[in-house]
């Protein structure tokens, strides 16, 4: 009955327009490849992020949840991502303190012209989470 | 050392005799406070403008129908009171206004805050079915031995913040041994020594914390790390939170009765996250089966990331829940844990900026970088 | 196809007899399985309990397997069925054909839910079950185990169980509706002229001592569902029909009493005041309720705020103000607003965290203001709701001014 899971992790990825999603653009067309399910929600900035995008996506079944932006000083709105930082910590210490498995989410800052680094940590994030396994919220139907 | 009004009377009979001549003197409009509604243990916040009507006052009655802090932001959530009104509160209560009113719900203009060191509340469920009123004996014999209460919610057992910090008048209860003889009432500000003139009583200098208040401290603490051992050895993990929340009706009432929760419409009874046919089909089709209504760790999860920063440890949350879900406990140590991440203490200053929707620039520097 | 509303009186309904040498819930089970593994169903709703715990919740399921752990009559009644359906089928049909097994006050709140335009019963099968009660929600939680088998009792004291809710107790609507047979006389209960019975199929247990379950058709599509699955040869629940009768004609007139009991409770601002007095305003009753469906209800709006003037000023005319403010005007609001369609589920006193008989008082409401209408909830699909129609001539006696009509009273209560 239910789909068999790929061994492929599946990660959603919240990208902030101006840095990280072009960053990721950049990435693409230099045909860079991530060694997972990626699939990208672009946001116009990492504060509009809202945690419960984060939860959701987490309590769906993703294997890992990134959220990107701009780093501190070079948002484009200003501050959007000094917000996104803080509700990024506070997910963070719920998850962690409910025993849950935190390292599923996390919150990287890339640049427009970062492509390496996008695909490093996309990479390195992919393998983190491939050695997590399968997330067991996605066969959990009790939530 | 603070200043401090003695009254010779009984601590209750003196906060009356204090209320009355406040009344009587038109030094305040009115008292906010616990009364009785009737003779067969019904209690409830209320206005009194009545001098007669001060008889039915039960200040210090250990029961919280309502965070009374929620009732003092609707109270003031338009507008300032105009004219001087006098609030009875408990620590988190007023912690929880505080919160408020950083917020822009409340206003604390012309509200004389008189709090309490408290020995905690009663859970409601054992004040349930108004058969008589309670025998209050050994709840009070244990506050004035500075001892835990029997009885009392699970927060009120774990709470180090029992002795009020903004109040302008505190009246002490915790290890006062003589309350059927004495009422000892701190001016801890300067607007509370003014009020304090209005009291039928002597000045004294005393210290509000002392050995007996630190002895209960040190019980408190003890509770609070032996709950917290608890916590992560029996509900830490994805199948023990399920097993917590497994009973929960979505009723939503721990919501309802939060003071931080101050939403018109929350998220969570929003057409936003309400499941369309899709959805449904997409999770039924994904796993084989759909808890219905589906959300369940999602609404509290997400109510947690919204305002436990900010969570007082009140406990109206878990006394209003009908399945008895321990939410405050698990609310309260998380809302520790983003307290210390965030070196945060909610409602402990109005000059405290609240967490969510403020930053600075340098800090968890080490976070987005890796 | 075989008609349910026979005329002549001696055949009564048909339908169709399940063995159940295993036990009624392993009789519904297999059937509800058979019907999935023969793709008469595409998923199921239905009470589960939730693995590791003594938890119920409702389960809308497509694995057949995940029926284990599933009971169409659990012993307590967590979220209330017709609100838990209107949760997945709010925003239109699911396009698969789903059977939502549940208790006969459930099926009505679905059905009036349906009137209210917040749920979608396209491709859904009502399925209703012979109801012997349910218990309150705090004994479970206090006790699962001892609650769970005084439960097991009200299966053999249909009508006479005193352990199951007082709610429960006097409700006359535990089975289906049946078609009129004829007039009823000054005493005896209204025998509902069913045309558009709640549900589609509903399950017999009376009668049949725990060996048979009945299956009865109400609907056509009902009747289809049946047709389809290969199951033994109809029979005449003339027995089982009878039966039903003999409870509900006790039940009824308990409700009555009942009725009569909560008038005289509740009658006067002191007496309803004290009634509500341990209220903490904390609406779980208003949340647990199928058919308060509001996405933010009036008395949490904005439209009661006001001005802290305004609330001294009401302080001082009485001498003391109640907080929060306005707990009757919630209570007796909420009433005016929802009374009409209640269905007498009980929810509302099960979500009660300071153990207010909510549900038996508005039961008592909804029963008189519903009898002035002569409208049931819920039973009729087609029926519109009261206040959604008028005719021209009606209720002439409220347009009269009463003789001798007194002065309004003082305003001294200080607990509303």
């Amino acid at each position: 009955m239910n789909e068999t899971h790929t061994h492929k992790p599946s990660i959603i990825g919240f990208l902030c327009t101006w840095c990280s999603y072009t960053g990721a653009d950049l990435a693409g067309t230099a045909r860079m490849k991530i060694p997972a399910e990626f699939r990208v929600i672009r946001v116009m900035c990492s504060g509009r992020i809202d945690p419960l995008f984060v939860l959701k996506a987490f309590l769906k079944g993703a294997d890992g949840v990134m959220m990107m932006g701009c780093h501190p000083g070079d948002c484009h709105y200003q501050k959007g991502n000094y917000n996104a930082r803080r509700r990024y910590v506070t997910l963070n210490n719920i998850l962690d303190t409910l025993g849950l498995e935190k390292d599923r989410v996390g919150l990287w800052w890339v640049s427009a012209s970062e492509a390496p680094r996008f695909k490093q940590v996309t990479t390195d994030f992919a393998d983190t989470v491939q050695k997590l396994g399968p997330n067991p919220l996605r066969e959990e139907i009790y939530l | 050392m603070s200043k401090a009004v003695k009254i010779q009377q009984s601590t209750e009979d003196g906060l009356r005799s204090f209320f009355e001549s406040l009344l009587q003197n038109k030094t305040v409009k009115g008292i906010f406070t616990l009364r009785k509604t009737n003779d067969e243990g019904g209690i409830s916040y209320a206005l009194i403008t009545d001098v007669e009507d001060l008889k039915n006052a039960v200040p210090l009655y250990p029961q919280m129908p309502t965070n009374a802090g929620k009732i003092l932001s609707d109270f003031t959530l338009l507008e300032p009171i105009q004219e001087p009104v006098a609030a009875v509160l408990r620590p988190c209560e007023l912690r929880a206004f505080t919160e408020l009113v950083k917020r822009n719900h409340g206003n604390l203009d012309n509200v004389l805050l008189i709090s309490l060191t408290c020995g905690g509340v009663l859970s409601l469920k054992s004040l349930r079915g108004g058969n008589g009123t309670k025998d209050l004996s050994s709840y009070w014999e244990s506050v004035g031995k500075a001892d835990l209460a029997p009885d009392i919610r699970e927060t009120c057992n774990t709470c180090v913040q029992f002795i009020p910090q903004n109040a302008d008048m505190v009246i002490a209860t915790v290890g006062q041994k003589d309350m059927d003889k004495e009422c000892t009432i701190f001016a801890t500000t300067p607007k509370g020594e003014e009020y304090a003139q209005a009291a039928p009583g002597s000045t004294v200098s005393e210290e509000m914390e002392n050995e007996k208040t630190q002895a209960l401290m040190d019980k408190r603490s003890e509770q609070k790390a032996t709950s917290l051992e608890t916590f992560k050895n029996n509900q830490s993990g994805l199948k023990a939170l399920i097993k917590t929340f497994a009973p929960c009706l979505g009723c939503h009432g721990c919501r309802q009765v939060c003071p931080i929760c101050l939403c018109h419409l929350c998220d969570f009874d929003s057409k936003t996250l309400e499941y369309q046919p899709v959805n449904v089909r997409s999770e039924l089709n994904q796993k084989g089966g759909l808890k219905v209504p589906p959300g369940n760790i999602f609404f509290h999860l997400g109510r947690m990331s919204h305002m436990a920063v900010s969570c007082v440890s009140c406990g109206m949350c878990s006394d209003v829940c009908p399945v008895n879900i321990p939410v405050a406990t698990l609310f309260s140590t998380v809302g520790d844990a983003l307290e210390k991440v965030f070196e945060y203490v909610p409602g402990r200053s109005l000059d405290e900026p609240v967490p969510e929707g403020t930053y600075k620039e340098q800090e968890f520097v080490e976070i987005g970088e890796q | 196809m075989n008609s349910t509303h026979k005329d002549d009186k001696s055949e009564g309904m048909a339908g169709k007899i399940l063995p159940a040498e295993d036990g009624i819930t392993s009789a519904i089970i297999t059937f509800l399985k058979k019907s999935l593994e023969e793709k008469q169903l595409e998923a199921v709703m239905i009470p589960s309990k939730i693995p590791d715990t003594e938890a119920w919740t409702w389960l809308l399921l497509q694995d057949e397997s995940l029926l284990a752990s599933c009971n169409p009559l659990p012993p307590v009644m967590t979220v209330q069925g017709g609100k838990a359906l209107s949760n997945v089928t709010k925003h239109g049909d699911l396009h698969e054909k789903v059977a939502a097994v549940m208790r006969p006050c459930e099926v009505q709140a679905a059905v009036e839910l349906l009137k209210l335009k917040q749920i979608d019963l396209d491709n859904i099968y009502l399925i209703s079950v012979d109801c012997p009660g349910a218990m309150p929600l705090q004994d479970y939680m206090a006790d699962p185990e001892k609650t769970a088998k005084a439960f097991e009792e009200a299966f053999s004291t249909w009508g006479e169980n005193e352990s199951v809710r007082p709610i429960c107790q006097i409700c006359h609507q535990f089975s289906l509706p049946l078609p009129q047979q004829s007039a009823p006389s000054d005493n005896s209960p209204p025998k509902n002229e069913a045309k558009f019975p709640a549900a589609d199929l509903h399950i017999g247990l009376i009668g049949g001592d725990g060996t048979n379950v009945f299956l009865i058709p109400a609907t056509a599509k009902g009747q289809d569902l049946l047709d389809k699955l290969d199951l033994s040869a109809e029979d005449s629940m003339v027995n089982w029909e009878s039966k039903v009768e003999e409870i509900r004609e006790r039940k009824f007139n308990k409700r009555k009493a009942a009725d009569a009991e909560w008038k005289a409770k509740t009658e006067g601002v002191d007496n309803l005041a004290a009634v509500f007095d341990d209220c903490i305003n904390c609406h779980n009753c208003k949340s647990a309720c199928p058919v308060c469906y509001c996405q933010q209800c009036y008395f949490d709006s904005q439209l009661l705020q006001f001005s802290p003037e305004s609330y001294l000023g009401r302080a001082e005319k009485r001498g003391s103000l109640r907080f929060p403010l306005d707990t009757l005007l919630f209570h007796v609001g909420r009433m005016s607003h929802m009374a009409l369609s209640c269905v007498s589920c009980g929810a509302c006193e099960d979500a009660c965290p300071m153990s207010i008989p909510v549900g038996q008082v508005f039961t008592m409401m909804g029963n008189k203001t519903q009898d002035y209408f002569a409208y049931t909830p819920g039973l009729d699909r087609n029926e519109p709701l009261p206040l959604q129609i008028f005719k021209e001539d009606e209720f002439g006696e409220v347009e009269t001014p009463r003789e001798g009509a007194e002065a309004p009273a003082e305003e001294t209560e200080k607990n509303v």
